[in-house]
């Protein structure tokens, strides 16, 4: 069973402290022991896998030095035959049997040994996963006690102040009445921007003689003379 | 890896949004950061980090302060409503509904900030969505 089959356990069983009842639970117990092991495994593994690398080397150059060798005796071989030495040539022929039959021997247990190091890297491969799993599995239960943290505090704050009726409602209409006066307020400043800008105009252009001018007592004066000279 | 909740708390409370949102950071003893959006003040966000994520919870309202009754609607609405919640998710935790999101550990101090205004931003919506089911 999962993790969350642990969660489900506790919920139905009423744990106060959700998390907690499930740390304490086997489930999680063998989880922490099979990464503990794992880890071990892949340690102990990368170990010994050091070790066969640095046999596999020494058995990759054995192995070619038994080719070039191979080689060599071939052309010498040829070159006997070419000379007429065939008895030379039958000597340098068993000699090369005999290398090759070594080669075969280094060739097998290089072989073998390449499998055995493949078997451990997909064994530390197979461990990872473990890990990462039951890793994934523990998440689920960290999780739910960072959860039960985040909210415990504010519960009990919600819980101290569930006496007043309508606690969500009235604490909505504050949030709009705040957002809405931000609004307002946000409006009010692009207003106070245009209105600024449109005096600053107003003003540019009354300094440039453009425009009304203002008014003085003597205008008026002038004005009303105006009017009389009509009347 | 570690959050390091400090310093998240720390940039929280210098930081203004561009549309003017601060933020109020405080990391209490348990090691949870209670954050208060200038924009939703009414309603605390909390962030907890785990080994890989960093949660986001706001905790909604008590089991107790729903009408009488009215469990089973509000569950099936909530139910509804979560998957179309950007960001966030509704979740009941012990007897407390939750708002919540998840993040990796990894997300950068933009992108948390942007969780936390839509936590926020969500928070308002849900509530007066189901508003009239609460006492």
């Amino acid at each position: 069973m999962g993790i969350l089959g642990n969660i489900v356990k506790a919920i139905k069983g009423g744990a106060n402290e959700m998390g907690e009842s499930i740390v304490e639970t086997q489930a999680v117990r063998i989880y922490e022991q099979e990464i503990r092991e794992a880890e071990e495994a892949i340690e102990k593994a990368k170990k010994s896998l050091t070790g066969l690398k640095a046999t596999e080397i020494a058995l990759k150059r054995k192995l070619n030095g038994y080719e070039a060798d191979i080689a060599d005796y071939e052309g010498k071989a040829m070159q006997a035959l070419e000379s007429g030495q065939e008895a030379l040539a039958v000597e340098v022929a068993e000699h090369i049997a005999e290398l090759e039959a070594e080669k075969d021997e280094t060739s097998t247990e290089y072989n073998s040994l390449k499998e055995e190091v493949n078997g451990i890297n997909r064994m530390i491969k197979k461990r990872d996963k473990t890990i990462h799993k039951n890793k994934r599995e523990l998440e689920k239960v960290k999780t739910v006690q960072e959860l039960q943290k985040a909210t415990s505090s504010i519960s009990s704050n919600i819980a101290a102040t569930n006496s007043t009726e309508h606690r969500v409602s009235k604490a909505l209409d504050r949030v709009k009445a705040k957002q809405a006066r931000y609004k307002d307020e946000m409006v009010a400043g692009d207003w106070m921007a245009e209105e600024n800008d449109t005096s600053s105009i107003d003003s540019k252009l009354a300094a440039s003689g453009i425009g009304k001018s203002s008014q003085t007592g003597n205008s008026v004066l002038e004005r009303l003379k105006a009017k009389q000279a009509k009347g | 890896m570690e959050a390091n909740l400090d310093d998240l708390a720390f940039r929280l409370n210098n930081h203004t949004t561009d549309e003017g949102t601060g933020f109020d950071a405080v990391l209490s003893e348990n090691g949870v950061i209670e954050v208060v959006c200038s924009n939703v003040s009414e309603f605390q966000v909390n962030i907890a980090s785990t080994e890989t994520q960093l949660l986001s919870v706001t905790p909604l309202f008590l089991k107790s302060e729903v009408k009488p009754g009215g469990e089973a609607e509000l569950n099936d609405l909530l139910l509804q409503l979560s998957p179309a919640i950007p960001l966030s998710s509704i979740g009941l935790q012990g007897n407390t509904y939750i708002l919540f999101g998840a993040m990796p550990l990894e997300t950068s101090f933009e992108n948390i900030v942007h969780e936390l205004e839509v936590q926020a931003e969500n928070t308002v919506e849900v509530l007066d969505a189901i508003e009239s089911l609460l006492v």
